[in-house]
């Protein structure tokens, strides 16, 4: 039986979320706040019931809190935990209360969401603030630390938000000067091309160019039918046969006896495939890894913004999302295969702490990013979905029409 | 309040200051979560020292003490380093004590940083520390793919220049024989053997990938070419392939090789060719794929066209890519 897409349980997964408090265990989470709430809402939203589950006081009430966690120097804080008081600030211990790139943003798009014109943003401070965050590479930082060192990892995803930041505020005093060529994600592109900046010189957005096409090339080959489904490792397993996906590969020691040439002969062929042997097939960030759920959303909106998502299987994905990974209390785990159960060896002091889970638990990264996969290939309910902003497009209309903008 | 803070009298000169969670402002807090009371206490009494901007040995404990409920605080690593390096602490010390911490929390950019921070401090650490390696290797017999020890690894090694430095191809390989579909080992090959050196040239991943005015045809390209060691990394990378040829990272990995080279995928026809003896017996869909690209790339439209039709069959999760291919050769079938 073809499995269903659970709105109802969906919803109240959402709702939860949102209205009641995380468990604890989402402590380690405590400075992702902001996305959390991030996920919350929007969720609700491409789900269609934000407005319905709220009250416009409720609404009102998370405004307030977002612009609370406006830092005074313009740009968000990731979450209230760093705001020891406005009356304490000092040039001296700001730093330990920095805005944040990536909360930035977030705090941005969950005003929008909630229909908030931006009218509280410290925008010349903010626009101020974030190119101090870019280094000599292109790449963006995290943070601000002491001495206006520019911290954290040359992580892609900073810099995406960042040029979201930017086009959500529409002006920019200075151009932003990005070095295009050193690994900017497309979604950046994206958002720059929108707000005018002119990309026409990247390669990579040329469709029919060789960089491109070689980017299709590895976006498409992320789809993957391995799972990590336990039958899968069993190497004793016939099944493997049967599937005939790469699993089946065998990796005997190295032969020195024989060439290359009688290696090669010596090599079974492969089991031309049907669609009933591969049922389900989700994506992996890297090759070789198992589907990993919050993949089917970063390939698919980066295919998006380049208009080739029907180079991938939109079914079996599909499959994968509602059959493999969709819980049944709502929302999406991250994969099939436990990453957290984990070889024992000498060095493995922590043996036993995470136990088997035969179907993985949802949490709201996987569960939005699950979502929003099925939200791109049109499944029945779901409001449609820009791949650049990961809003639904009532807020980018809403974004469009703030007459501050014009 | 009473907890772990409140009671020791190291701490009774601390005013703490509770979390404000937006109340005053009229708010509703967002993604609240239930934090546990010991959490609470610890990160009052950090915004208070904080505030202060106290260096202290105690606020240093303090911080390891909010680490261990939440490794992910951003403020709290770089408040850390900056407590290290003002009380000149022992520095080794702490990356013994980070081992720890990275050993119990696998997935953490904040945890690779911090060691980034301390192991970028040329007055502690002039050359690589002997043991750091080994360490690297501990994280890996932990998860072989692990994303942020890879990337760490990879700016350990523009760091310290380690790109001939023996064990890197030795821990490479003994990586790639326990499993040889590890691709962040292949990656990290790539970089060793291809990667930029320059000081001057940025971190892109290749050479000439750094800079705006080379075209993408030169991105990749070497200038200078060891023949004998292109030879050898092909050698290597076709073992590879004979040991799981529907692997596809050494399928990959020649490609990137060759590219280094200036030479192209053509050279490897024959060797894919071996992989394809008919349409019925295949023994490798990357094979295939090769084939289907080397012909497209000079003409032989009919017959990539051909070997596009295969990869449908042993391939079909791909279908619509392949059809896609087959549209984008502009032939009529």
């Amino acid at each position: 039986m073809a499995a269903l897409f659970t709105t109802e349980r969906h919803v109240k997964y959402y709702l939860r979320c949102l209205k009641t408090f995380l468990p604890s265990a989402y402590t380690s989470n405590d400075s992702n706040r902001m996305l959390l709430a991030y996920f919350s809402l929007s969720g609700l939203d491409v789900l269609g019931v934000l407005q319905a589950k709220t009250t416009p006081e409720e609404r009102q009430s998370y405004i307030n809190w977002l612009y609370h966690c406006q830092v005074p120097s313009g740009g968000f804080r990731g979450f209230p935990g760093t705001d020891f008081g406005e009356e304490r600030r000092t040039v001296d211990n700001a730093v330990w209360d920095p805005a944040n790139v990536p909360a930035t943003f977030f705090a941005l798009v969950n005003l929008l969401i909630l229909g908030d014109d931006l009218s509280r943003v410290k925008r010349r401070e903010c626009l101020q603030w974030l190119p101090q965050l870019q280094r000599a590479d292109g790449s963006f930082g995290e943070v601000l630390g002491p001495n206006a060192r520019i911290e954290g990892d040359r992580d892609l995803r900073y810099c995406m938000c960042a040029a979201g930041i930017r086009l959500t505020m529409a002006e920019w005093p200075n151009p932003l000067s990005v070095n295009l060529t050193v690994g900017i994600p497309i979604g950046s592109l994206d958002f720059l091309r929108r707000a005018g900046t002119d990309t026409q010189a990247v390669p990579m957005l040329s469709p029919g160019s060789e960089k491109f096409e070689i980017l299709l090339s590895w976006l498409a080959s992320r789809q993957t039918g391995e799972l990590g489904e336990e039958e899968e490792e069993d190497e004793e397993d016939d099944e493997d046969d049967e599937t005939g996906t790469s699993v089946l590969d065998t990796q005997p020691t190295e032969d020195v006896t024989r060439s290359l040439e009688e290696k090669i002969i010596a090599l079974p062929g492969l089991t031309a495939l049907s669609t009933e042997s591969i049922p389900c097939a989700g994506f992996n960030g890297r090759c070789n890894k198992f589907a990993d759920t919050c993949y089917s959303f970063w390939n698919g909106a980066t295919l998006m913004m380049l208009d080739r998502y029907s180079v991938i299987d939109d079914v079996r994905n599909r499959r994968y999302l509602l059959e493999k990974v969709q819980h049944l209390v709502g929302g999406f785990g991250k994969s099939v295969g436990d990453p957290r159960v984990r070889q024992k060896t000498p060095y493995d002091t922590f043996s036993g702490e995470f136990p088997l889970l035969t179907k993985p638990l949802p949490d709201l990264l996987h569960s939005y990013f699950g979502m929003v996969s099925l939200a791109f290939q049109g499944e029945e309910g779901l409001a449609r979905v820009d791949p650049a902003l990961v809003t639904t497009e009532r807020v980018v209309q809403h974004l469009e029409s703030l007459s501050w903008r014009s | 309040m009473v907890g772990k803070y409140a009671d020791d009298p190291v701490w009774a000169s601390v005013t703490p200051i509770p979390l404000d969670d937006g109340e005053g402002a009229d708010a509703l807090p967002m993604a609240s979560i239930a934090y546990p009371t010991e959490y609470l206490e610890a990160t009052s009494y950090l915004r208070a020292v904080m505030a202060a901007n106290e260096m202290s040995d105690r606020a240093l404990d303090l911080t390891k003490d909010v680490i261990s409920m939440n490794a992910a605080h951003y403020t709290v690593w770089i408040y850390r380093a900056r407590i290290l390096f003002a009380l000149d602490k022992n520095i080794e010390e702490e990356v013994a004590w980070l081992n720890q911490v990275a050993l119990k929390y696998l997935k953490n950019y904040q945890i690779w940083h911090h060691r980034q921070v301390l192991m970028s401090s040329r007055q502690h650490f002039p050359s690589l520390p002997p043991k750091e390696l080994d360490f690297l290797m501990e994280m890996f017999a932990q998860d072989s793919k692990n994303y942020h020890v890879w990337t760490y690894r990879h700016w350990l090694v523009r760091h310290f220049k380690l790109w001939d430095h023996p064990r890197e191809i030795e821990d490479v390989n003994v990586l790639l024989k326990a499993d040889v579909r590890n691709n962040s080992a292949w990656s990290h090959r790539y970089t060793l053997r291809f990667g930029p050196r320059a000081d001057n040239e940025h971190d892109a991943g290749m050479v000439n990938a750094g800079d705006m005015s080379t075209t993408p045809a030169e991105k990749g390209v070497l200038a200078v070419v060891d023949e004998d060691m292109i030879d050898a990394e092909l050698e290597f990378a076709q073992n590879a392939i004979v040991r799981a040829p529907e692997n596809r990272s050494p399928w990959w990995y020649a490609r990137g090789v060759l590219v280094a080279s200036g030479r192209s995928l053509g050279e490897w026809e024959e060797f894919a060719g071996k992989f394809v003896v008919s349409e019925d017996i295949v023994k490798s869909s990357h094979a295939v794929e090769w084939l289907a690209d080397v012909y497209a790339s000079d003409e032989r439209k009919g017959k990539a066209v051909e070997m596009l039709g295969l990869l449908e069959k042993y391939d079909p999760i791909r279908k619509n890519y392949w059809d896609y291919r087959v549209k984008m050769l502009d032939v009529s079938v």
